[in-house]
């Protein structure tokens, strides 16, 4: 059992580098901070920015170049394909796009959840075992979608559809949440749920939550902490309490630090990392957005 | 910026952009195409006097075809049940074989190189070597009967089945898959949550598409000693019993159209499910169309989803589905289905023993067709080859002659009166769904045994598939450009060859270079029923038991089938 205050994530010069040469990519520059269990912490920055890459390598979906750190009390940089595998199962991560399986019934892809737990390949709901059938209808009443359990996931909307993936989530029985821009493809009204939702879970079960986001203003009322990263760097940590919209804003404006990249290789970066989020309401700095994109 | 123009520039400016090597030589590639088959239609002598003749011919034919002769109707169910047990059993084989030959294929889901390329090598090789040397080799061991025509259809099948398979499995969304990978799923459960339940609809849709050809296979087939309907229909040929033989081809035609419209149902129906799947990437509670109220329960109204009580009252809930109507009628389609196929199995003596008989002799049987040989008659093998050659370019000639203007009045967006359209339509539709073996039977019975039959069967053949694929490629194209013309001010003819006709053009040329690439297979298989050209030696070659001449031909067919698809790869990039 894991006591109050105690560090979850430790991350230490984290780097990453796509590509080689000339042409690469400094996706992750030397960054370093620790989350201790129970925070709940917006990670902020442009598109590109590195946000999806830092969540990607906490939950070992990606290794590092140089540097590393400890998650859960496993060292990411020692750990193994089949360590990783299983640190992965202690870590909920939620998408931007939801990433259902459209298809089937919103009470199976919860169950999906527990894959990691079970053992061999399921196809069907009744492949799955009763205590995982209850458990993930437990799971769907705490997102308020327990009577929606036997409709085809891709009936539902988006709001709804990102509520399931937080209930699939939960059927690891997390000991911490990532959640890569959860709201960003969604209304105003559905993103305010899917958020109080992420805070509330958090809170009642102590959990740490971290979470990126591109709304100052959502940061700002939702997390204790934030973390700003420009150009795969931290460039700002703060707790959120007394803080205003204007002392975050200098991490989209303040130019001070230029990185100029050739965009073309920039696209062949692109390819090569993990899906880029799109739609960024960037108000500034064309040239740090492209530079930035893993 | 400067925004003016000089104007003595203007005059030295070329107005026409520089003709590409490329360019060049792809149109006089088409060129020959062409010139080989205008004259692949002169030498084979498909000209008036010809048809001329073959009036009285079929003046002829027609009173000794009538009256049709059916067999007792107790014989003929028996036929008809012979050949759709082979049929579905041959497919449900090659499902078998293409799941995991896919799932090994697909880059997604096999990450090691040599292990995709071996796959994929077995799939098309496959589908390089002709179902009817895969039915010569299987007669050899199962002799007649079902077994032979399972064997054989469902090892052709696998390449083309697995190779849509791989092609299904590559397109799918990976986000649900790496979603499973971060909450630590293994690979194998990643493929069944993720891969499998988005491919499924895919995978049943191509099974019934295969199923289609396959029937109509099984009926050429019938001639190298695939039991059922083909065979009754070869024999009866072999009697010069026309009455029977014509009886016997109106049945196998009326089946065709049968299974057509039935998978055709069954496909559309199972599209008609998927539509909801579009991933709604913006999609709030406002934009959706609700599914039917009936069955769905609203939401709570309440916004303050932490409000829902976090009680579990689990105990007292169902964690399986209902057993609704739709669930029921499912289950007992599926229960059908499942039993269909063990009777169908039944029926074609499919057994452990056989199969076990199949793989003493697959080394020995293999053996007798290698080393390929010419046996002697090189000569009236590149000949034949060369008429085959001519048959396929002139059939694909008269299918494009015919087809062109049929497919364009059966476009919607280029004929003004829906009805029209509708009618081309559905002509297409019915000289498609005529297997091209009847129409050679057909042809050879009226312009005797040689490549004029084969010409015009395949001719005839190639307008249903031809003149559909120009038709949607006429459709498929976005509108906005023609409406933009349309608003110059331009009349609905310089629409077509403005804006339309210019965008469909890759896709049509695509579609006729698969048609050509189709036809000389075709061509080949035709052969085998005496409508000219080199299947007739495949055939006789393995009636005297020299199995290895049938792999000569075969590597030659495969040779020109390569230099053409070689061929058609490159003009498609070009005209791209």
């Amino acid at each position: 059992m894991t006591e109050a205050g105690e560090t979850v994530v430790r991350l230490e010069g984290l780097t990453k580098r796509f590509g080689e040469g000339d042409t690469s990519i400094l996706a992750l520059d030397d960054v370093s901070f620790e989350v201790r269990r129970g925070e709940i912490v917006a990670l902020l920055g442009l598109s590109g920015s590195g946000k999806s890459t830092l969540l990607q390598h906490i939950d070992g979906l990606q290794t590092a170049t140089s540097g590393g750190g400890t998650v859960l009390g496993t060292d990411l940089a020692a750990a193994g394909p089949a360590e990783l595998r299983r640190l992965r199962r202690r870590i909920g991560f939620v998408f931007q796009q939801f990433h259902l399986v459209g298809r089937l019934t919103v009470l199976e892809n919860v169950c999906q959840g527990a894959l990691g737990s079970l053992r061999g390949p399921r196809l069907g709901l009744f492949t799955y075992p009763k205590a995982v059938r209850e458990r993930a209808l437990e799971g769907l009443e705490r997102v308020g979608l327990a009577d929606w359990a036997f409709q085809r996931a891709d009936t539902l909307s988006g709001g709804q559809q990102q509520r399931v993936a937080v209930a699939r989530a939960l059927m690891q029985e997390p000991g911490l949440l990532l959640a890569d821009e959860p709201v960003a493809s969604l209304d105003p009204e559905s993103s305010g749920q899917v958020m109080r939702l992420l805070k509330d879970i958090g809170q009642q079960r102590g959990l740490t939550v971290l979470c990126s986001l591109h709304q100052v203003d959502l940061a700002l009322s939702w997390a204790d902490r934030i973390v700003g990263l420009r150009a795969g760097r931290v460039v700002l940590d703060v707790p959120t309490h007394g803080l205003g919209r204007d002392d975050i804003m200098r991490l989209y404006t303040d130019l001070e630090e230029e990185v100029v990249l050739p965009a073309s290789d920039a696209v062949d970066a692109d390819a090569a990392g993990a899906k880029a989020s799109d739609g960024d309401e960037a108000p500034t700095g064309v040239s740090l957005e492209e530079a930035g994109r893993r | 910026m400067t925004a003016v123009l000089d104007p003595a520039a203007t005059g030295t400016r070329r107005t026409l952009a520089r003709p590409a090597a490329a360019g060049i030589g792809a149109g006089l590639v088409l060129l020959a195409c062409v010139a080989a088959g205008v004259w692949a239609f002169a030498s084979l002598k498909i000209n008036v006097p010809t048809l001329v003749d073959s009036a009285g011919n079929a003046a002829d034919f027609a009173s000794r075809m009538v009256p049709l002769d059916f067999p007792p109707l107790g014989e003929l169910l028996g036929l008809v049940w012979q050949t759709l047990a082979i049929v579905l059993c041959a497919t449900a084989l090659s499902v078998v074989l293409s799941v995991p030959l896919a799932l090994l294929a697909a880059r997604n889901t096999t990450p090691s190189a040599p292990v995709r390329m071996a796959s994929r090598t077995v799939v098309v090789l496959a589908r390089a070597v002709p179902d009817v040397v895969f039915a010569i080799a299987a007669f050899r061991i199962f002799g007649l009967g079902g077994m032979t025509g399972v064997i054989a259809l469902g090892l052709h099948s696998v390449g083309m089945v697995g190779k849509l398979y791989a092609d299904a499995v590559e397109e799918i969304d990976e986000g649900p898959r790496n979603a499973l990978r971060a909450a630590g799923a293994g690979r194998l459960q990643q493929i069944t949550g993720a891969v499998l339940p988005q491919v499924l609809p895919s995978l049943v849709a191509t099974a019934l598409h295969r199923l289609d050809i396959n029937l109509r296979v099984s009926v050429v087939l019938g001639f190298v000693g695939v039991g059922g309907l083909g065979y009754a229909l070869s024999t009866a040929i072999g009697r010069i019993d026309y009455q029977r033989a014509m009886a016997l081809a109106l049945v196998v035609l009326l089946l065709c159209f049968a299974a057509e419209s039935v998978s055709g149902a069954i496909r559309r129906n199972l599209l008609h499910q998927e539509e909801p799947r579009g991933r709604r990437r913006f999609g709030g509670r406002s934009t959706r169309a609700l599914p039917a109220a009936a069955t769905t329960p609203a939401e709570p109204t309440s916004v303050s989803v932490a409000a829902v009580p976090s009680e579990p009252r689990a105990n007292s809930r169902r964690i399986s589905h209902r057993w609704d109507a739709r669930r029921v009628r499912r289950c007992v389609l599926l229960v059908l289905g499942l039993a269909l196929l063990v009777a169908s199995a039944v029926r074609s003596d499919v057994s452990p023993a056989a199969l076990g008989r199949g793989l003493d002799s697959l080394f020995p049987t293999i053996g007798d067709f290698l080393p390929p040989s010419g046996g002697g008659i090189w000569a009236t093998l590149f000949a034949d080859l060369w008429v085959t050659l001519q048959i396929a370019f002139a059939g694909t000639l008269i299918g494009l002659v015919l087809a062109l203007p049929l497919g364009t009045l059966a476009a919607r967006n280029v004929v003004r009166s829906p009805a029209v359209a509708r009618t081309f339509r559905t002509v297409i539709l019915l000289v498609r769904g005529i297997p091209e073996l009847i129409l050679a039977i057909v042809f050879v019975v009226v312009t005797g045994l040689g490549a004029v039959a084969g010409s015009l069967a395949l001719g005839i053949g190639s307008v249903g598939l031809l003149g559909k694929l120009v038709a949607d490629s006429l459709e498929e194209i976005d509108s906005g450009p023609a409406r933009a013309v349309l608003a110059a001010g331009a009349t609905r003819r310089q629409v077509f060859f403005a804006a339309i006709l210019p965008r469909a053009w890759p896709a049509v040329l695509a579609h006729l270079l698969y048609q050509l690439d189709v036809n000389i297979r075709s061509a080949t298989l035709l052969g085998i029923v005496g409508a000219g050209g080199i299947g007739y030696d495949l055939l006789n070659a393995a009636r005297v038991l020299q199995f290895d001449v049938v792999t000569t031909v075969v590597l030659l067919i495969l040779a020109v089938v390569l230099l053409v698809e070689g061929v058609a790869m490159w003009l498609r990039k070009v005209f791209a």
